[in-house]
């Protein structure tokens, strides 16, 4: 499974990517996609949003289930990746590119840097499957 | 858990396993979007060797029997099938199940895995003849709109006019199969019955044919939903009359079965919910256990509920009291609340199963 470098990670299967400026790039993990499934919805926060860190920022659904998207830092929704809503499956073809769910402006780099790297989260994701 | 002699075949092919009531069983293969768009398209295999079948000889035994299930079995001509409950004596459906004249004196009857152990019980006292060949019988179901054409390229020989709910016995490679001209897709198929040792023989060569995928238990379910099939254990178990699951066309009121009472005494009263088919303006999906909404008020639940990949909305069946059951009244459903509307069914309008 493929978890890149250079991205943080959550323990509910955000990935989080600075892309400088104090701008973030959020969107969900191939491990997450393939305990998903083919996804068939994608719930997105609205544009100005202000996110808290844990909190509820979207949803995401597939054939065989549903589960929240969470802010994996505090900020505001700056833009969101309004293709997903007619092209839903792209979560599942390019989660880390075109699968992208949202970004945030002004986030928490504490907050950022408190998150788990990709050796980390690998590691985290081993765990669960034992 | 239990294993289908398919078991093996399944891992072998990626399939992704899990628990159906106790069976060990694929829930996908290439993922459940694209086994539906096959199954819809071209020809998918399905294993059901999990289900229940049941061989009834003699003529006292077919009357014992029909005189406990709501579908008229008796009045069967030879080479017909017809759907239909077996109820308890309050009316509550035990499990549905098709019976199939497979000659003037044999009945073939197909159940379910989940309540088998509760119908073999309930027949075995009532019904002389009676045989459960459940353990012995495998099922395969193809089912896609060119599955005829496959069965004659293996040598299987499907007659055109075979219709909808028609079998036939059929010798293949030395083995009695028998060949029913039905399914649980919308799409024209066909279940064959065969023993549990040419399952693998013939699964594998179905397969060889390159229009034909293997398919689990998933698509099977986003399938029978876009037809609006109900789930037995799901959208009815023996709290749902056949009148509460909206199946009143499967009971024959001109002959006696097991809760008749009942379920007149019910249809006289009235004011019962019934099983009605929902549909959301996007893509999100109902889900099983989501209580709908008329307003603030909590009205019902929803029992089946999906992404419907042919329809391109979210579908499912809930109950709902009969006066908001009319098609066109909007609704919400799911903690969120979305917007939902009861519609007609089925959801999927060109499947190709009476073609």
């Amino acid at each position: 499974m493929d978890f890149p470098e250079g991205l943080r990670y959550t323990r509910q299967h955000e990935w989080i990517r600075d892309d400088g400026a104090n701008v973030y790039t959020v969107g969900i993990t191939e491990h997450a996609t393939g305990q998903l499934g083919d996804v068939t919805y994608v719930e997105l926060p609205e544009v100005g949003m202000e996110l808290d860190q844990g909190k509820a920022a979207g949803a995401v659904e597939s054939v065989k289930a549903a589960s929240d998207v969470y802010a994996p830092i505090g900020g505001h929704v700056s833009e969101v990746n309004g293709e997903l809503e007619s092209r839903p499956e792209l979560v599942n073809q390019s989660p880390y590119d075109e699968g992208w769910f949202f970004k945030i402006a002004d986030g928490n780099l504490r907050d950022f840097n408190k998150l788990m790297d990709a050796k980390a989260y690998a590691l985290y994701v081993e765990g669960l499957d034992e | 858990m239990r294993q289908t002699p398919l078991f093996d075949e399944h891992r072998a092919l990626g399939g992704k396993i899990v628990d159906f009531t106790g069976w060990a069983l694929p829930v996908q293969f290439a993922g459940i979007l694209n086994e539906h768009e096959h199954t819809r398209a071209k020809a998918s295999l399905f294993d059901c060797s999990h289900m229940g079948e049941f061989c009834i000889k003699g003529e006292r035994g077919i009357q014992a029997y029909d005189a406990l299930v709501t579908m008229n079995a008796a009045g069967l001509a030879v080479g017909r099938a017809r759907y239909g409950f077996l109820l308890t004596e309050g009316g509550g459906i035990i499990d549905d199940l098709v019976a199939m004249r497979v000659a003037e004196d044999e009945l073939f009857v197909v159940t379910n895995a989940g309540p088998l152990e509760r119908v073999a019980t309930l027949f075995a006292g009532r019904v002389p003849g009676l045989r459960d060949v459940s353990d012995e019988t495998a099922k395969i179901d193809i089912q896609g709109p060119l599955s005829r054409e496959i069965l004659v390229r293996i040598g299987l020989p499907v007659a055109s006019d075979l219709r909808y709910f028609g079998l036939f016995r059929a010798e293949w490679e030395g083995h009695t199969l028998l060949v029913s001209r039905t399914g649980y897709t919308g799409e024209l198929g066909y279940e064959l019955f065969m023993p549990n040792d040419l399952a693998v023989h013939l699964w594998r060569t179905l397969l060889r044919h390159p229009d034909v995928a293997p398919a689990g238990l998933g698509a099977r379910d986003t399938l029978r939903l876009e037809m609006g099939y109900s789930l037995s254990g799901q959208d009815f178990d023996d709290t749902r009359s056949p009148l509460e699951a909206s199946q009143e066309a499967f009971v024959d009121w001109s002959k006696e079965f097991t809760g008749r009472a009942a379920l007149e005494k019910q249809r006289e009263r009235g004011a019962f919910s019934v099983l009605t088919a929902i549909r959301a303006d996007s893509r999100r999906a109902p889900r099983h256990g989501f209580e709908v909404y008329k307003e603030d008020d909590a009205v019902g639940l929803v029992t089946s509920g999906t992404y419907g990949p042919s329809v391109g909305c979210g579908i499912g069946l809930a109950y709902l009291p009969q006066e908001l059951a009319k098609p066109g009244t909007a609704l919400a459903t799911g903690p969120r609340r979305f917007e939902i509307e009861t519609t007609q069914l089925p959801f999927y309008r060109n499947g190709t199963c009476r073609n």
